[in-house]
């Protein structure tokens, strides 16, 4: 170890086992624990094991450095050899090994963060690992100051202690990254959680893969959800990023699930389904639903559900992201990639920089988490090699739309839908806020004329309704305008309209789900708007498909 | 270097001469409270049981060990018998701080610790488990698609729990959320489920009703009720409710048996975190909350499941909001993690609509999903109905009756008369059939 390195701790921060050699800690150990020497011996020992020559510290130094170089360069698709064991007994899938020497020892465990003493160099992002009672415990480097560095644990750290030797594995945090993720249902750190086995040993890092600005293609064509809202009111498109907002229990997670029916089974492309921080109920339940469906055959699914540590959830989002950019760089495909919950994301993250102590941004949010969503977001992107669609379900919450992680995920999508819980109590779903929703793509320019038209017509008359609810409130329909009135009932029937039966949500409707194309939205609400179904009652159009033909 | 070796090696010599021995034992450097700060204890692990002596006093505190620093350890206190002095000695356990349980606890009521708390008398042969025990893993689950009945009509049929479900209760003050509970807990008599019901910062006389309560009705013979008084250690009263999931996971995984557990209530249980988080020093979060709140919850509530071996635990969490605001911190972070929420409102109770619930606001994401033929099927046209009906009433509240149309007067009837069905008093459980019959009529 380093001497220059003690000048910036202060003395009583330093452990006894801080002292770099081991035969003098040794000496301290005994003479401690009962084996009782003199106070002169203990002192004459460590004078003599102190004035350790210089030259034996700067080969020492030398060495670790050689070590440094000759470790691979964490490189795309590194083929290397996997830890001794089997994939499912470790806590991590790697690249490198763990070496033989360790490289530091533990001054201080918390519940996310464990303080490690070093003798040698590791860099940031470095997986360590100990053992201790017959346990195995695995850190992420995140933090360095002079020799020490701070690290996350990737579990529970019940029963850790200081004093314990740590050793490095090279390779840093490393997910399958060949053809056999496909159709598998992966945990954050590129295990499965089925019987099912990787047998390939192509893993990749996964916090590489950034993509230059001439390697992004922004151009693409439409595609159709049969979600009426979504298709008429946040239209998309390939490479798109949708983002589907929403508090808490008003359904964002049934939107994602018809979302993958709806996509994925219709377009049978490629996908990845990120669980992050989401219930484990769900992803069981969805995984069923796949299997039952025979589905599985294209999509792969990384899990790191709520009941699991900060880490898991955090880097559950980084794993599926590696594995989607498989599918898009080495496979040339178009992939699908689910996010529910990105927010969840943001959430580990600030439990893990609050546990370093760092200062947090209002309500709490980590330091970096601005940085932390760019370096996901800018990575979920299309290029000549494939696009990736993403589909990114967003918690918001108490309900607050001014959320900071909520505005700092917005900044990156393409289109959004709210979800809002003021529609979700009258019973609607999807229980969707026109006024909030958005799209890049309601533009002449990409949707055409009419349906650009109609959806703008469409919102003025339910943000007129809105006002006129409130004034109906007071003083009664008979009061309004016969202008007002029409746009009263019509607005109604309207709101009603883009209530939709799901197919995934059949046991909490009773009503089978449909698929309803562009053009029939389009007449409906035409005909809606322009008063064809002014003599209908307004119940009619709860949960329907298509209205033509039907009212 | 020399120096500074020498410095280090002085110190401890000087200590070994006093006598201290480092390893094992530590001294009280700092006293906020619950939260103490240990100098020493190097061999101190994570989430260790420290005990506190003074010499020639014996015991005056327990607790265990809340963060390994670097020179010295922050231990938390479980039980405090007397006022803590500087330099009083902590003497690691060597063990991981635990919870006991005795399998005689049954009917009785119980603290983490093995300890009878009407009696005030500890139990024999207990067992031993860490308070905090795995989660099920993901391939371990089953669906929910049993039923579980509480035998209120607004639950079992509107909004209806599957065993394994976690659904929350949540409402204002006197709402009438804990007596949902004790109306869950009586109904499950015929059931062959093994209730546990938690009470997190209840007072002594609250929690001794309850009981009374579920032994009037029969009630505890099947039930545990495990409690953290209003006035213990608020450690203790942050790790009761994974220690009544623990009890409940043991029952699942031992014996494969359906387990309901109430934990009343979360909204406490979050308040004592942020206590704890704030006395150690900790980076407050939103509304001062430690970040990692929804950590603290979420892993908890997790652990109800479906297991694959038949077993199941039912977790119904309550939360205490104020004012009716649903959308506060806790709330939604709790609502979030549950499959559902019923929500009690104020203004329904004063109304004498009981149960309070208000079924706009209240969700399962289970849905009919845990229902059965006719229960289902009614299930999904009376719910549309209902809420329909209570948002035109809204609307059309001041419109002259006799000016709607012919459908909307028909419809406004109907709607009241399934609120009026839904009232119900407490302790009247009714069964599914009598459910489908009393809705029979309107389903025509």
């Amino acid at each position: 170890m380093n001497n220059e390195n003690y000048k910036d701790i202060p003395e009583e921060e330093l452990n006894i086992f801080s002292l770099d050699d081991d035969s003098v800690k040794e000496d301290l150990v005994k003479a401690f624990t009962g084996e009782e020497k003199e106070p002169e011996e203990v002192q004459a020992a460590v004078e003599e094991k102190a004035e350790a020559p210089a030259e034996a510290k700067a080969e020492k130094k030398a060495e670790a450095k050689a070590e440094k170089k000759a470790e691979p360069a964490p490189a795309k698709a590194v083929k290397a050899v996997k830890p001794g064991k089997k994939a499912s007994e470790s806590k991590a899938v790697t690249s490198g090994k763990k070496e033989g020497e360790p490289v530091g020892r533990i001054i201080s465990v918390s519940d996310l963060k464990v303080e490690i003493l070093l003798d040698k160099e590791v860099g940031n992002k470095d997986i360590l690992v100990c053992e201790c009672g017959g346990k195995e415990y695995r850190f992420e480097v995140t933090e360095m100051e002079g020799s020490i560095a701070i690290t996350v644990p990737f579990d529970s750290v019940i029963g850790l202690r200081r004093g314990i030797d740590v050793f490095r594995i090279g390779g840093g945090l490393c997910v399958p990254y060949n053809d056999e993720i496909v159709g598998k249902i992966f945990n954050t750190y590129g295990q499965p959680l089925d019987d099912s086995k990787v047998e390939s040993d192509a893993v990749r890092n996964v916090y590489d893969g950034n993509l230059a600005m001439d390697e992004i293609r922004i151009d693409a064509d439409i595609m159709w959800t049969g979600i009426k809202v979504l298709d008429f009111l946040s239209p998309l498109r390939k490479g798109f990023k949708m983002g589907l907002l929403g508090g808490a229990g008003v359904g964002k997670t049934v939107l994602i699930k018809e979302l993958i029916h709806n996509v994925y089974t219709n377009l049978n492309s490629n996908s990845v389904f990120i669980g992050c921080g989401e219930r484990s109920r769900e992803g069981r339940e969805l995984y069923n639903e796949m299997v039952e469906g025979n589905l599985m055959d294209k999509i792969t699914m990384v899990f790191g559900q709520m009941g699991e540590n900060a880490m898991a959830r955090s880097r559950s989002v980084t794993s599926g992201l590696t594995m989607a950019e498989y599918l898009r760089d080495e496979k040339n495909q178009d992939v699908l990639l689910f996010i529910d919950n990105i927010y969840r994301y943001v959430q580990a993250n600030s439990e893990i920089s609050a546990e370093s102590g760092h200062l947090p941004i209002d309500n709490g949010y980590s330091t970096t988490m601005l940085s932390e969503i760019s370096d996901v977001e800018e990575r979920i992107n299309s290029t000549e090699n494939g696009a990736i669609t993403s589909f990114q379900a967003i918690f918001i919450p108490a309900d607050d739309l001014n959320d900071a992680a909520v505005h700092a995920v917005q900044q990156h999508l393409d289109g959004q839908v709210v979800l809002d819980r003021k529609v979700a109590e009258k019973g609607l779903y999807p229980a969707v806020n026109v006024f909030r929703t958005t799209s890049r793509l309601l533009d002449p320019e990409f949707v055409g004329e009419r349906h650009a038209r109609l959806a703008q017509e469409a919102v003025r008359y339910l943000s007129r309704y809105e006002e006129l609810e409130e004034i109906v409130a007071l003083i009664g329909i008979d009061e309004l305008s016969l202008e007002d009135q029409s746009i009263f009932y019509r607005s109604r029937k309207l709101r009603n309209y883009f209530s939709q039966p799901m197919f995934v949500a059949e046991d909490f409707t009773g009503i089978p789900g449909q698929f309803v194309a562009i053009e029939d939205i389009l007449n409906d609400v035409e005909d809606i708007l322009t008063g064809v179904y002014d003599k209908k009652d307004e119940s009619r159009f709860m949960y329907i498909g298509k209205a033509r033909g039907y009212v | 270097m020399n120096n500074y070796i020498n410095k280090i090696v002085d110190g401890k010599v000087s200590q070994i001469n006093e006598g201290n021995n480092i390893r094992e034992v530590g001294r009280v450097r700092k006293v906020q409270t619950y939260m103490v700060e240990v100098s020493g204890m190097t061999g101190a692990a994570y989430f260790d049981k420290v005990v506190i002596e003074r010499p020639g006093k014996g015991e005056v505190a327990e607790g265990y060990v809340d963060r390994v620093e670097r020179n010295g350890v922050m231990v938390a206190l479980t039980n405090k018998y007397d006022e803590l002095l500087i330099g009083d000695e902590a003497v690691g356990t060597g063990a991981a701080f635990s919870m006991q349980y005795s399998e005689d606890s049954i009917g009785h009521v119980i603290d983490m610790f093995g300890n009878d708390r009407l009696n005030n008398k500890r139990f024999t042969d207990l067992l031993e488990f860490p308070v905090e025990s795995e989660n099920t893993p993901i391939m371990e689950r089953g669906e929910v698609k049993r039923p579980f009945h509480t035998g209120i009509t607004g639950i079992d049929l509107m909004y209806p729990i599957g065993r394994g479900q976690r659904q929350l209760i949540i409402g204002d003050k006197k709402t009438g959320k804990t007596q949902i509970l004790l109306d869950a807990i009586a109904n499950q008599r015929e059931e062959n489920m093994l209730c546990i019901y938690c009470a997190v910062g209840k007072t002594k006389k609250e929690v001794k009703e309850i009981y009374a309560d579920l032994l009037r009705r029969g009630a505890m013979n099947y039930t545990i009720i495990i409690a953290a008084f209003n006035d213990e250690c608020p450690p203790t009263m942050r790790n009761t409710p994974y220690a009544a999931m623990t009890i409940a996971q043991h029952y699942m995984l031992t014996q494969a048996r359906d387990v309901l557990i109430c934990i009343d209530d979360l909204k406490r249980h979050a308040d004592v975190c942020r206590e704890i988080a704030l006395l150690s020093g900790k980076v407050p979060g939103r509304d001062a909350y430690p970040p990692d709140i929804f950590y603290a919850h979420s892993r908890l509530l997790e652990k109800g499941c479906q297991h694959l071996n038949g077993g199941s635990i039912t977790v119904l969490p309550v939360c205490e909001t104020k004012g009716g605001d649903i959308t506060d911190y806790i709330s939604t972070n709790i609502i979030s993690i549950t499959d559902g929420q019923i929500v009690l409102s104020a203004k329904n109770f004063e109304r004498g609509l009981k149960p309070a619930i208000d079924y706009g606001l209240s969700v399962s994401r289970l849905g009919g999903a845990v229902q059965t033929g006719t229960m289902k099927r009614t299930n999904a046209a009376m719910r549309r109905e209902l809420l329909s009906y209570l948002e035109t009433r809204e609307v059309y509240e001041l419109t002259n009756e006799n000016e709607l149309g012919q459908e909307l007067q028909k419809k406004l009837k109907r709607g009241a008369e399934i609120l009026s069905k839904l009232v119900q008093p407490k302790y009247s459980p009714r069964s599914e059939d009598r459910i489908v019959a009393d809705f029979s009529e309107l389903m025509k």
